[in-house]
């Protein structure tokens, strides 16, 4: 269609015009962090290693450690100290037998930790297509049986894959991106993220669905010393550029005494897509339960990091459901994906993009700058004109 | 669909039917009962029924894509871009045929057999459109809207042209209100029915998928049948009271001269200008408005389906009162500005809160009501009497230019960038013709604007300055 293509190459060159100028117009969040990789490998045939990366801010350090020993989990402790770092006992933290394995120096210095485990994924048989997820359950998979490939460590992403322990295709996977500054990655949903916030974007890749009308839904558990994330905000917004047709974002915080300050957060827009290269026809949405309380102690079970980390871990689980009545099942692309950020201190906020400022200031200033200036041209003209006495014809 | 029907009652003043000053010369030779003659009350009221319903048809399937976007864009795999492409390819037949309506129904076919040309062109392609969607191929369905788009706005000529025959005077007016409202009921039924067909059908298909898609489409082709029905009828009824009267065959009675487009004066230009940045904000919005509700609002299907139908539904009684308001008072620029405003209030509404989109799909009705009824009899004001004919044309024309370009580009803005920018965008092209019928008044000012009673007044001093 070359009239689309015109038109879209149009669109594209106003929006790159905008988005060049796009930084002078980011003056919200200019604190960056320098980030450190470390790995801690493991030679042993269960697999499983420990991912640490330190990011240094002015006077405070955000730790983020993510390790596939048993189920995935992902670990920020917030340190008001910028020369704080990580000790871990690799062999008592291998042996998942006490806490106290993995501890951030100087122990005073922690100001927050919340962690996020990736459970298990549970499949459901939606014969009547109401995506109620209520009944016919499958077993499902538990995370922390799978097999987890080694990380794929580039630039500050972290790729980790892992597949079930039953022969087939199909995989599970995970990726960490840590930022050092604020910004937006390219691909949708293009969430906004700040020097105190990773991205994990989570996608299952060809597992075989147990029958054709069957969903997908991912357990997450998310663990906190004195505050784990209690409660989901779902907020409103107008602006759905970086995600068309989204105009939500949900916020699992963790805040004491049901205050406004948030300590720290899970943030995701309720949508998943279904092919690897996201756009607006491939969205499919997503609905998440109330977050309810679990055991702490079966997470420290199925978790290596957090047996080595926290002593007396307090746990709350929700469940995200992929797709709605209506959609199409898994099994029309055998593809699902979703992101979320997991971030310490207040989430990142959104905000009109340079390219729908400058087209409502043209739009709508201009013209209202020109009836301004043409009703003073009138007034003026008018003035004039009675100002200036001329003959008056006789008759 | 382009508003051909408001023009329609502008030219029905100037020209008298046939049928009036023949009445007298060939009456019927022998008694005839009230409901056969041709020239009686009743007889003409059975045959304007049938005139409403000749429309009922093209404008019922104009709007299908709308009133099914979900299913289509679901069931045939496709982005919002090429959805919109349903509508552009409804558009670009007109960009011609605009100017070749009335020469085809004056020269070539002659009102009743241009009116069933026209109807089965319709006809075959809305089945076209439903071939292609059962057989899954989205070209075949493009090329259905193609040939759909060839009859649908030449019919609306020939719908005028009949009424224009067979009523004179006063009743031309009530005629062309009916035959809007009726325009407006088929909008309106379809967006709040072809949702629930097509779940009745994918119930006794057993799912959904392009084969319900073409079966439920296939159903709403039933409605050209009964159009195309309409049209013999009426082709009947015409051969017979010409044969009974006497008269001639109708004609529109309009002249279009490509060569007139160099006499246009700047205010008419200005005029095109208001009138394509004002549509291209409305029909592409109606267009692919039902996942717009949806998203943002979280309306269901049906609610969202017939949100969307609000701006006809007020459309069918507002634009009678509100041309009657408007021919009152005069001062037609001040209510194409007031139209225009609100206009914009209403996609600010819909673009900056979250406020009920009932609110600004009722303003925005009320303002495409208004609008119409001010801003096409401005034409008139401006041109004379013997361009009339290739002016209205060319205004068509270039709004159906407009619509099936921006049809595109609503498309791939949406896709790419969201719904905000869309309406950002609407607000920029409402914007624009506000700017542009605020430009209108240096020129022409006094002229457009001008009330009712000093209108009349100058018209009365030119005739019998003529005399």
């Amino acid at each position: 269609m070359s009239a689309a293509g015109i038109g879209r190459v149009f669109v594209i060159l106003v929006v790159c015009v905008f988005s060049s100028c796009e930084s002078l117009f980011i003056g919200g969040d200019s604190y960056k962090r320098e980030l450190t990789v470390k790995l801690y490998p493991n030679t042993t045939p269960s697999g499983g290693e420990l991912l640490h990366v330190r990011a240094v801010g002015g006077n405070d350090t955000l730790h983020f450690l993510f390790c596939s020993q048993g189920a995935p989990t992902l670990l920020i402790v917030h340190t008001n100290s910028s020369s704080s770092t990580v000790k871990v006992n690799w062999p008592e933290f291998l042996a998942r037998n006490t806490s106290g394995s993995l501890t951030v120096e100087p122990q005073s210095s922690v100001l927050y930790s919340t962690a996020v485990v990736f459970s298990r994924l549970l499949e459901y048989d939606d014969e009547n297509d109401t995506a109620e997820a209520k009944s016919n359950f499958f077993p499902a998979y538990k995370l922390k049986d799978f097999i987890w490939t080694r990380m794929n460590l580039s630039d500050s992403t972290a790729t980790l894959c892992g597949s079930p322990p039953r022969p087939g295709n199909g995989s599970l996977c995970l990726q960490l991106s840590v930022f050092g500054s604020e910004g937006r990655v390219d691909l949708e949903p293009r969430l906004l993220h700040s020097a105190n916030s990773s991205q994990l974007e989570v996608w299952l890749n060809g597992l075989p669905p147990r029958s054709n009308t069957s969903r997908f839904m991912l357990e997450l558990e998310a663990v906190g010393g004195a505050y784990p994330l209690s409660k989901v905000d779902v907020r409103k917004f107008i602006d759905d550029e970086y995600t068309p047709s989204i105009f939500q974002v949900s916020l699992w915080v963790s805040s004491p005494n049901n205050g406004s300050d948030i300590l720290g957060f899970v943030q995701w827009k309720p949508v998943a897509y279904r092919t690897s290269r996201p756009s607006l026809e491939d969205a499919t949405p997503c609905r998440n339960s109330d977050p309810r309380q679990q055991s702490g102690n079966s997470t420290s079970a199925s978790s290596a990091l957090i047996k080595a980390f926290y002593s007396d871990p307090a746990a709350m689980g929700m469940n995200v459901s992929f797709g709605i009545a209506g959609e199409p099942y898994y099994n029309s692309t055998m593809f699902l994906s979703w992101t979320m950020l997991v971030g310490v201190g207040s989430p990142p906020i959104d905000s009109f993009s340079p390219l729908v400022i400058g087209i409502l200031t043209a739009g709508l200033g201009i013209p209202i700058v020109l009836l301004l200036g043409g009703g003073v041209f009138v007034f003026i003209a008018k003035k004039r004109e009675s100002s200036v006495a001329g003959y008056e014809p006789i008759n | 669909m382009a508003d051909f029907e408001e023009r329609g009652t502008l030219l029905g003043d100037e020209n008298e039917g046939p049928l009036a000053g023949r009445q007298e010369a060939g009456g019927p030779e022998r008694p005839m009962s009230a409901i056969c003659d041709p020239s009686h009350l009743l007889h003409r009221v059975v045959v304007l029924v049938f005139m409403c319903f000749l429309g009922f048809g093209s404008y019922f399937c104009y709007d299908n894509p709308a009133a099914l976007q979900t299913q289509v864009i679901q069931d045939m795999n496709l982005n919002t871009a090429q959805f919109m492409q349903l509508y552009a390819w409804y558009s670009w037949p007109n960009v011609v045929l605009c100017f070749l309506g009335g020469f085809l129904i004056d020269r070539v076919f002659g009102i009743r057999l241009g009116t069933i040309i026209f109807s089965l062109f319709v006809c075959i392609g809305q089945v076209i459109f439903a071939a292609g969607a059962w057989a899954n191929h989205f070209w075949l369905m493009e090329a259905g809207r193609f040939v759909f788009g060839i009859g649908g706005e030449s019919l609306a000529v020939a719908q005028n042209t009949y009424a224009v025959n067979w009523f004179k005077g006063k009743e031309l007016n009530l005629v062309f209100g009916l035959q809007l409202s009726m325009a407006r009921l088929g909008s309106t039924v379809n967006m709040n029915i072809m949702g629930w067909v097509y779940n009745k059908v994918a119930v006794a298909v057993g799912s959904s998928g392009h084969t319900t898609l073409g079966i439920s489409l296939m159903i709403a082709a039933g409605t050209c049948v009964f159009s195309l029905t309409c049209a013999l009828v009426l082709a009947f009824f015409d051969k017979r009271a010409e044969r009974i009267l006497q008269k001639e065959q109708g004609r529109t009675g309009e002249v279009i001269k490509l060569t007139d487009v160099k006499d246009f004066s700047l205010s008419l230009w200005l005029i095109f200008i208001i009138c394509v940045f004002y549509y291209v904000a409305i029909f592409p919005f109606i267009g692919q408005g039902q996942v717009f509700f949806i998203e943002k609002f979280n309306f269901s299907p049906a609610q969202a389906r017939a949100v969307n139908s609000i701006v006809y539904i007020i459309s069918a009684p507002a634009s009678p009162i509100l041309g009657f308001i408007v021919d009152k008072t005069g001062r037609n620029i001040g209510w194409v500005f007031a139209a225009v405003i609100a206009t914009l209030c209403a996609h600010m509404m819909l673009a900056f809160t979250f406020w009920n989109p009932w609110i600004a799909m009722s303003l925005l009705g009320v303002s495409y009501s208004l609008l119409a009824c001010a801003l096409w009899p401005m034409v008139s004001f401006v041109v004379p009497e013997h361009q009339l004919g290739t002016a209205y044309g060319f205004m068509q024309s270039i709004q159906n230019l407009g619509l099936a370009v921006i049809a595109i580009l609503v498309g791939v803005i949406v896709d790419i960038r969201g719904y905000l920018v869309l309406e950002v965008f609407f607000c920029a092209c409402i914007c624009n013709s506000l700017l542009f019928s605020v430009m209108i008044s240096l020129p022409a000012g006094e002229d457009l604007n001008r009330s009712a009673a000093a209108r009349a007044k100058l018209q009365k001093e030119m005739s019998t300055d003529a005399e």
